[in-house]
């Protein structure tokens, strides 16, 4: 066997073990509870939710993001170790949603950090979650969510749209 | 003491607010910048224990920012507003955390939304917002939309070639 094959194998396995990291910023938070538990439970699809990003897979993004908030989206993400995912809910994420005018909230996500895959609602349903969960394992098993590759190549202009809004940056 | 009775003694201009479906009355009073401490000082004293909030309106056409001191007693259940006007272009007022610790987040906000300076709080500094770099936000002469349009819609989507 090649390592490609391997790689599939990989992706195989571990499409059934996603541990997911929700970032509730928004007021789509409130749509996970159902997703999680016995109403609609993720986990029979092998996912679970996970306190701590260095431990989990996917990044969920439920709701807008103020610069304050996605400077803090940043440091979680990068701290995630690979392959990670990034699901950006809501369309507060996509282009602003019901704040399109706000002094204080970024527009798109994805000028900042790669995302996966967007779910598009306001809000969106549990299924459409779970439809977005689905969609997502068969991206990983063909290896087409390769967010987390496009952010190590692409570094240097994710960085540059990230100073765009923020002023300074505390390591 | 009946808070009008009270309100009187203390010599503040007040009104009565008419606010519908509630029965207990509200007053609406407008003092002076200098004079604000002491009333506050004599109404906390009479039962009005409960700083509900402090809030700043910005009449941009009058040139003024309208802080305003809500007070609440638990003892008569009544509210009374205590209007503070100062100049818009010198947005200068004394800090009153030392009568209620509360008030020092409410000056904090304020001074970070609509840039009025608060002497004596020694915590004015950058709050909610984070790296923020123009005018202060609620201010009515910010342009929200421009600001935006300027900050977020400019910045240029990350080119990865064909999509890959």
């Amino acid at each position: 066997m090649n390592a490609e094959d391997w790689k599939k194998i990989q992706r195989m396995m571990s499409k059934r073990s996603l541990w997911m990291v929700h970032f509730c910023t928004g007021c789509g938070a409130v749509e996970m509870p159902p997703v999680m538990t016995s109403r609609y439970d993720m986990e029979r699809f092998g996912m679970g939710p996970m306190a701590t990003p260095r431990q989990a897979d996917i990044l969920l993004i439920t709701g807008y993001l103020a610069v304050k908030t996605l400077k803090r989206v940043v440091r979680v993400y990068e701290q995630m170790q690979d392959p990670k995912y990034v699901i950006a809910f809501g369309s507060c994420t996509m282009n602003g949603g019901m704040y399109w005018d706000s002094y204080n909230t970024v527009k798109r996500v994805d000028k900042y950090i790669p995302v996966d895959l967007y779910i598009a609602g306001c809000m969106p349903r549990p299924e459409a979650i779970m439809d977005a969960f689905l969609k997502l394992m068969k991206m990983i098993e063909e290896g087409k969510a390769d967010g987390w590759k496009r952010y190590k190549e692409h570094y240097e202009e994710y960085r540059r749209n990230q100073m765009r809004v923020f002023r300074r940056w505390d390591e | 003491m009946n808070t009008q009775v009270l309100l009187e003694n203390l010599g503040i201009r007040c009104e009565r607010l008419k606010v519908k479906g509630n029965t207990v009355p509200r007053y609406m009073c407008h003092v002076d910048s200098e004079s604000i401490e002491s009333i506050i000082e004599k109404l906390k004293s009479a039962g009005f224990k409960h700083f509900v909030a402090l809030t700043c309106v910005d009449w941009i056409k009058d040139g003024e920012f309208e802080l305003l001191y809500h007070l609440f007693s638990y003892e008569s259940r009544e509210d009374v507003f205590l209007s503070v006007r100062i100049p818009r272009d010198a947005p200068i007022m004394k800090t009153l955390r030392h009568l209620f610790p509360q008030i020092e987040t409410y000056e904090r906000e304020i001074h970070e939304m609509f840039g009025v300076e608060f002497e004596g709080n020694d915590r004015l500094g950058e709050f909610i917002l984070e790296d923020w770099d123009d005018m202060p936000p609620m201010r009515k002469d910010f342009d929200t939309e421009e600001y935006a349009k300027r900050k977020y819609y400019s910045v240029p989507l990350v080119d990865e070639g064909d999509g890959k």
